[in-house]
Formats: C-alpha cells, sequence, structure tokens
C-alpha cells in the first residue's frame, strides 16, 4: 500500500465505505446560496443517488439537475452537452446562479469546463451576466468534505472577487442578514461537518456580540425544514447573492473546519480581513477560543447568556464525570467531525479506541491521542470490538449490529434516527446536548 | 468490453407520440431535470437482492458510496447483499488501471464473507479507463470455487430500464441453469419476475401461492438465493410481476427452457385474483383451477370485508398518481378498488405498453402528467388541489411543502403493499395519511387575521 494511513492494509476493497461522493458534498455547498440552480456535469445516475442520498438524510427535496451524459459523449466528449445543459437549465428555470460540479465520468475523460463556458457565453450574450460556478469534484479524490470544500473554493472565487460588480438586492423573503450598515459583518465559513442547528446557533453566537453574520454557506435556512417552500427546482433560501458582495466590509472572516481554512485564506487576502479558523467549536476550550476570540473583534464583554451555558456545561461535566471518564468509543466519520467530536470526548477524560477518517484530508494536521486513520466501516467492525460506543452515520448500524454496541448516529446519511439535521452539537448549550446524547445513547 | 446494445432486444421499445408518455429513446436533454438513474443502478436493483451474493462495485465512491444498503429489499436469511463493496477507484487507478485491485479485492471478498457467487458491476470510469472486468472475473474465478460474474453495465449506457434489462441478460447467461442438480420441470412451481421483496412484498404474497400449493421456485430476483435462481429454469411458468423491463429475459427463457410467461400484479384485489386465476390457467391443472376459483372468491370477500371500513372514508377522494415505473396500471384499479377517483396520472420510466394500459384504465377525463420532472409534477398538483398523492419516494418531501397527504409506493417504503394482506396494509395506511390531523395544522394560516377564531 502506498498510503500509510490507510487502515485496511490487509485489503484492497472499500467494505461498507462511509465516505461519500465529492460531488455529493459539492451539492450540499450549492444548496446554501439561494436562487441557484445547480448541475452535476455527469450521467444521470450521478445525480440521482445524490438526490436520494441527500433527500433521506435531510427529509428534503433536493434540487439537483444534470447533464445526462450517455454513450455518445464518451465518445465525443461532454463538452457539447455542458454548454447545453446550462442553457436548457438557464432557460428552463431561469435561476439567478448556476452552479455546476464534474464527476469522475467528465474527469477522467477531461471535459474543459471553463472554456465550455466561455463558449456558451460568446453564443449568448444574453446569458453573459449569469453568475456561474464551476466547481471541479472528480469521484476518485476525496470524500464529501473535499468536494464542499473545493466548491465553497470556487463560490468565493467566482463570486467574492473585488472586481465583481455590485448587485441589486432581490429583495427576497428569506432575508438572511441585517440591512443595517452601523452593525458590524463578520464573515462565517461553515464546513459541512455543522448541521443546519449548529449553523443556526453559529449565527446566534455571533450576533451575542453585536455582529450581523454573512453565512456561505447557508444551510440554516434552506435545508432546516421549513414548510414554506415552493415549488421551484432551484436553491430557496441559504446565502444571498448580494451578500457575496458585502464580504469586502467585514470586519473578519471566521472559517469552522480545517477544510474551511483555505476559503478563509481567500477572503483573508482578496478583501484584506482578518481570518481565524476553528478547527473544532465542539467541546469547552474549543467553545472558550471561539467566545474569547469574538470577545476580543467585538470588543465587547462575554455575554451573560454564553457565560451561563458555560456554567451549566461545567456542571454537567462534573455530575458525569465518572460516566465520561469510563467511555472507550470508536469513531468513523469525515475528518472535521471526526475531530470535533473525538476531541471533545478527549477532552472529559473519554478513551478513543479507534478513529477512522473517511478520506486522508487534515489527516496530518490533526491529532488525537490515538493516530487517526482513514478507514471503511467494515474496518470499524473489525476494530471496535472492545470499544462502549460506536459513533458513526447510519451506514455504522451493520457494524453496531455485528459487534452489539450502542451507535450514535453523527455525520452524514443519518435516515434512521429522526431530527439529525436540526441537533445543535457546537459551543456550550451544544456541547453539553452532545455529551447528553452520547451517554443517553448507552442505556 | 461495453455491453452490446442490440443484444438486449430492444424491440419492444419504440418511441410513442402520446404527450407523457415515457421516453424510452434513451435521451434525456442535458438540463431538463429529467431525474431518472441510471444503466448501473438499473442493474443493481435487479440483482442486489440476490442475498447470499457479494455485490462489488468496481468504480469510484459515487457509484457505490451513495447507494449501498439504500434500499428496501428484505432477506429471510444471509445480509451479504446489503454490504457495500467496492473497488473505490482513486486517481491511481484513474492513471494506472484498476485491474490489479479488482482482483485482489474479489479474492478477498471471497475469503472474508464466503459469498456464494460475487458479481462484479462495471462503471462509468472502470469502463473509460479500459479495465477489462470480465477477463479479470474470468481469471479470479480460476482461483476460486464460486461464480465470479462481471455485469457490464456503465452508467452511461443509459436509463434504468436498460440497465435492468443487463441484468437479466447476466442472469440468462450466467447463472438460470448453471446448476449441477436436475433440470426436469417441477410441476405447479413458477418464477416470480421482477419481484424485488419490497418491504417483504414477496411475503405477502406466498401464503396465497402456499394454499393453492403453488411453488415458488424462485423471485428474479427478491429474497433470492443464488442456488435457487440457478435452478430457475425448472420452473413451470414465468409471471411476470408488472415492469416488463425483464422481457428479454422471460423470452428467452421461453426459448431455451420452453417455460411459458405471462403477466400479472398482485397488487390490489382484482389484479391479485386475476393474476392467481391466470396462473392457475397456465399452469394446466384443471383441479388447481377449480381450487383458485374458489380461493380467490372467498379470499375476495374476505378482504372487502375489512377495507368496507377505509373505503367508506376513502370514497370519491381525488387523488394524483405519479409512479417511478412499475405497477402504474395495477395502481389504478387499487385506488378504484377503494372509491378513489384519479384527477392525474403520470410515469417515468414505465415501458409504453405500461403506459397505455394506465391510460385505458384511468378515466377518461384523468390527466395525463406530461412534464414528468419534478417541477411538472408539482404543477399538476397546484392546479389539481388534490386530496391525496400515490407516487414514489423521491417526490414525497416536495409533496408535503404542497401540504397534501403523500403515500409512498416505491423502494422507500416501509410497509408491504402485495396481495389481499397487502391490500388490507395499503388500504390502513393510505386512510392514516389521509385522515391524519397534521394536514390541518399545516392549511391553517397563522396568526389568524383580527376577528378570526383560532380552531
Amino acid at each position: 500500500m502506498t498510503n500509510p494511513t490507510n487502515a485496511n492494509k490487509t485489503r484492497h476493497y472499500e467494505g461498507n465505505p462511509q465516505k461519500n461522493s465529492p460531488a455529493l458534498g459539492a451539492t450540499l455547498a450549492y444548496l446554501g446560496i439561494n436562487g441557484l440552480l445547480a448541475l452535476l456535469h455527469g450521467s444521470q445516475g450521478c445525480s440521482s443517488f445524490i438526490r436520494l442520498q441527500l433527500s433521506r438524510h435531510y427529509k428534503e427535496p433536493i434540487p439537483l439537475n444534470s447533464t445526462a451524459l450517455l454513450e455518445d459523449s464518451v465518445i465525443f466528449g461532454g463538452w457539447e452537452h455542458l454548454k447545453k445543459g446550462i442553457e436548457v437549465a438557464a432557460d428552463k428555470y431561469k435561476p439567478q446562479i448556476i452552479g455546476v460540479m464534474s464527476t469522475g465520468l467528465t474527469e477522467t475523460y477531461g471535459d474543459d469546463m471553463v472554456s465550455a463556458l466561455s463558449s456558451l457565453r460568446s453564443e449568448r450574450p444574453d446569458l453573459k451576466e449569469l453568475p456561474i460556478v464551476l466547481s471541479s469534484t472528480p469521484d476518485y479524490m476525496g470524500s464529501m468534505q473535499e468536494g464542499y470544500q473545493r466548491t465553497v473554493e470556487a463560490l468565493l472565487t467566482t463570486l467574492a472577487g473585488p472586481s465583481s460588480k455590485t448587485l441589486e438586492p432581490s429583495g427576497s423573503k428569506f432575508n438572511s442578514t441585517f440591512n443595517d450598515v452601523s452593525v458590524p459583518s463578520i464573515a462565517l465559513l461553515p464546513g459541512c461537518h455543522l448541521t443546519p442547528g449548529d449553523v443556526d446557533e453559529l449565527k446566534e453566537i455571533v450576533m451575542e456580540f453585536g455582529f450581523s453574520p454573512i453565512t456561505i454557506p447557508d444551510l440554516s435556512i434552506s435545508l432546516d425544514g421549513h414548510a414554506e417552500l415552493e415549488a421551484a427546482p432551484v436553491v430557496q433560501g441559504g446565502t444571498l447573492l448580494e451578500d457575496f458582495q458585502r464580504l469586502s466590509k467585514c470586519k473578519a472572516c471566521l472559517s469552522f473546519g480545517l477544510s474551511m481554512e483555505t476559503s478563509g485564506e481567500i477572503l483573508k487576502r482578496t478583501h484584506e480581513i482578518p481570518h481565524h479558523n476553528f478547527p473544532s467549536i465542539t467541546g469547552l476550550a474549543a467553545s472558550d477560543e471561539f467566545v474569547l476570540t469574538l470577545a476580543k473583534l467585538s470588543s465587547k464583554p462575554i455575554p451573560e447568556k454564553l457565560l451561563r451555558q458555560r456554567s451549566r456545561l461545567l456542571d454537567t461535566l462534573a455530575d458525569y464525570h465518572d460516566q465520561l471518564g469510563s467511555l472507550k468509543t470508536a469513531i468513523a466519520l469525515e475528518m472535521d467531525l471526526l475531530y470535533s467530536l473525538a476531541s471533545c470526548l478527549v477532552e472529559v477524560g473519554a478513551e478513543i479506541s479507534v478513529a477512522l477518517a473517511a478520506s486522508r484530508a487534515g489527516i496530518h494536521k490533526l491529532s488525537l491521542p490515538i493516530p487517526i486513520e482513514v478507514g471503511d466501516l467494515e474496518t470499524l467492525e473489525e476494530r471496535g470490538g472492545r470499544s462502549r460506543l460506536i459513533i458513526a452515520n447510519s451506514n455504522g448500524r451493520q457494524a453496531a449490529g455485528v459487534l452489539k454496541l450502542p451507535h450514535l448516529r453523527a455525520g452524514l446519511p443519518v435516515f434512521d434516527w429522526v431530527g439529525y439535521p436540526q441537533k445543535c452539537w457546537i459551543g456550550y448549550s451544544g456541547t453539553q446536548q452532545f455529551l447528553f446524547d452520547t451517554l443517553n445513547s448507552l442505556s | 468490453m461495453f455491453t452490446n446494445l442490440t443484444k438486449l432486444d430492444l424491440k419492444d421499445k419504440k418511441c410513442m407520440s402520446d404527450a407523457g408518455s415515457p421516453k424510452l429513446c434513451m435521451k434525456a436533454l442535458p438540463g431538463e431535470g429529467a431525474e431518472r438513474s441510471c444503466a448501473y443502478d438499473g442493474a443493481r436493483v435487479v440483482l442486489m437482492p440476490i442475498t447470499d451474493a457479494a455485490h462489488l462495485v468496481h468504480g469510484p465512491i459515487a457509484c457505490a458510496g451513495n447507494s449501498w444498503d439504500n434500499r428496501g429489499a428484505r432477506s429471510s436469511g444471509s445480509q451479504l447483499f446489503r454490504r457495500g463493496l467496492t473497488t473505490d477507484i482513486m486517481e491511481n487507478d484513474v492513471i494506472y488501471g484498476g485491474e490489479t485491485k479488482l482482483k485482489d479485492s474479489i479474492l478477498e471478498i471471497a475469503a472474508n464473507h464466503d459469498p456464494k457467487a460475487i458479481f462484479v458491476y462495471a462503471t462509468c470510469v472502470s469502463s473509460l479507463i479500459g479495465d477489462d472486468v470480465e477477463k479479470i472475473c474470468q481469471e479470479a474465478e480460476t482461483e476460486l470455487t464460486i461464480p465470479v460474474i462481471a455485469v457490464n453495465c456503465p452508467g452511461f449506457l443509459g436509463d434504468k430500464n436498460i440497465g435492468n434489462r443487463i441484468a437479466g441478460e447476466v442472469l440468462y447467461d450466467r447463472v438460470i441453469g448453471t446448476g449441477s442438480g436436475p433440470s426436469e420441470k417441477i410441476p405447479l412451481s413458477i418464477n416470480l419476475i421482477g419481484e424485488y421483496n419490497i418491504a417483504g412484498d414477496l411475503w405477502g404474497v406466498l401464503p396465497d401461492l402456499k394454499n393453492l400449493g403453488i411453488k415458488l421456485q424462485t423471485a428474479i430476483t427478491g429474497d433470492a438465493k443464488f442456488e435457487d435462481l440457478r435452478s430457475a429454469h425448472r420452473a413451470s411458468l414465468n409471471v411476470l410481476i408488472c415492469s416488463k423491463s425483464l422481457t428479454n429475459l422471460v423470452r428467452k427463457m421461453e426459448i431455451r427452457y420452453g417455460i411459458p410467461f405471462m403477466e400479472g400484479s398482485f397488487y390490489g384485489i382484482h389484479d391479485t385474483s386475476e393474476t392467481l386465476i391466470k396462473i392457475a390457467k397456465a399452469l394446466g391443472d384443471p383441479d388447481l383451477l377449480e381450487r383458485t376459483l374458489v380461493y380467490v372468491g372467498k379470499k375476495e370477500e374476505e378482504t372487502r370485508k375489512v377495507i368496507a371500513g377505509y373505503k367508506a372514508l376513502l370514497e370519491n377522494k381525488q387523488a394524483v398518481l405519479f409512479t417511478g415505473g412499475v405497477k402504474t396500471w395495477s395502481m389504478v384499479s387499487t385506488l378504484a378498488e377503494l372509491g378513489i377517483n384519479i384527477l392525474a396520472g403520470g410515469t417515468q420510466n414505465s415501458t409504453p405498453e405500461d403506459f397505455q394500459r394506465m391510460k385505458e384504465l384511468m378515466d377518461p377525463s384523468a390527466q395525463i402528467i406530461e412534464d414528468t420532472s419534478s417541477a411538472g409534477f408539482l404543477k399538476i398538483i397546484a392546479e389539481k388541489k388534490p386530496d391525496l398523492i400515490v407516487a414514489g419516494g423521491k417526490t414525497k418531501y416536495l409533496a408535503h411543502k404542497t401540504r397534501t397527504p403523500f403515500l409512498d409506493i416505491n423502494h422507500g417504503r416501509k410497509l408491504p403493499y402485495a396481495g389481499y394482506e397487502g391490500m388490507i396494509t395499503f388500504a390502513e395506511t393510505l386512510t392514516r395519511t389521509v385522515l391524519s390531523p397534521v394536514w390541518g395544522h399545516l392549511r391553517r394560516k397563522f396568526p389568524p387575521k383580527e376577528g378570526e377564531q383560532v380552531d
């Protein structure tokens, strides 16, 4: 094996994968942008599987279009299909923005998306003004987290550049931010390990310090499962297009999850604003760091409400220190979430018996008391036996069944426990909830 | 190594001019939002319910990673089929080829999981980089004692129907008739073709077959064991359950093994009875036919008695019906049995014949859903304002946004709807959905206007 961090050294296949495809991560990022039509450049199965997977996790309709590639495009390339796809989608659905992601199929034969787009724009001058984001997400590189990361980067480089034009406010009813100029703005870049519920809390905490958040992408108002949707094949809710123009006025940029660090650096470079990356905001120390940073940025004292939440968390730690201390946990998740949850457990005295990441991203930069390895859920099944608890997505149910261990659902997909997308496991009160959920899953 | 499409017996796939009829020319327009799936998906749907086999997907993570263990096909025995197995093609494999990795994987899976057979699915990327899946499977087979079967189903070959056919072809070439046991026909035995045992549908029909003395050789494929499939050619009759995507298989089985085939459906009282009688007739046993006629009469009466209460509650409700493919026409008569009127109907993956049949069964005033994208479907809901929607799972959460009662009849559901027992479950579930108090809450305006009562 060429990969020293790979846990399944003895086999070449992936058994019960915990990975999702990068294009699924791209879809997720696009789903947080209001008025966006997501167009997958690939075969119809690629988009069909993504829709099904996200829809059984979020219990929401997932608008995702495709260029519907067939045999002829394998021979002649999908370049014309991509042009046609953008054109048809733009004409039929009139989106405010189109987000394209590639797949293993199109990356293998090497479709040049950039030239397809510029060729289309010269043929159709009326589409010149339509913002179109291109994200390269070959299925054979990385996992959901990488696809999401690359897509947020593509969104920022395409839409948040210094030269991009000022857009008229679209007057959407999903107003994600305050319009009051006296309130300082702050840019938030949540990673794909955060649920809509987490992002909601993130915004709340930031607002406690008197900031108006611009969140990219903002799943807390698009995939939060609200009933006021209209029948449209474009994203409803999420970051407004004009919010991208306001990024230059932000006081700072905060990115969450190590995978979001590069996106934060893009904003730092483009708009010369300070950038802070928080690999985790679950756990006491991680929340402390986050809150102290906000206090410093705002030059305000820490709000009483947050201190109260902190105090409650401390009390919980005291009350359950013994149960937490005897907890031996096997975890398999995408890297950012793995690190967030595992470091929180380590911090309260629990032991991590197995730590399996879905892909290699960040594996050498983040550390736990035991080595983090890349592994699938079959590895979890092979190695998790001497633990008391499994933390993995719903697909970990086979491993949990074989090992007869309790299984706390986390990550994506979670389809057999209700309410996961609304769960909040960040900040003081979210950390407290995470510890409650962990302990309750044992009984 | 591409699958030869002309081999797939596409004769019955002519395009129809009727608006809203399934587009079977294998062409979907880019950007149109047709939301159909791919050939790989079609093949796995048919083959994965072979429960004691391992199913290895030779592709990048998008093919298996996003989809494994996501269907409701159930097993009475081995759970091996639910395991997600893939070679997880990575960048280096794209550059250097994935054949070695594939062969190692096959051998390791055989050692680790003790499968009765291994099905290996080729995908878009494995085909593009030129991996010869067929050759690798043959090589691996010589080192093992079990069949290793290549399924050439890269997604770009077409939609789900093409994949279904490819799977049928594979079963015919590599599985059926390959056992070492006897091959004479078993009297009064049948195969159910295109029955995937979703939510245990098959188990709802088995008691009726058993009571009549009909032996189920195997379902192709639902709760299927590899050995049973190998002797599928010993059945006296093939019964094609609704979906005609496996027509190629039954035609070929008729020619090679002399097994006649018929179509049938176990959805609804009428279709269940009709199918049982047709089976009895086709098996040519006068005694069986007599038994069956008495049996279905009794069963119909029993079932109608039980569902009468539900019918009273559902009578004259207005429905919109939209299916992913199979069972569309069968669902029309099932809803009619409960006194439900169909305002509009549509289907996405059916064959032209299925579509015609649905059209004939529906009231002439019912509208055909022409635009089968989600947007088109929702437009019909907005126009027709039905009391309930009966459709496949993928429209479920969109339908909920219209605040209309919705029943999932596709592969995501948890309850079996086949046979007489299934009809009762169906009526019960539908009633619960339609009469659920939540729809009232969803439709109530809040906050109330001044002077209005909050009720």
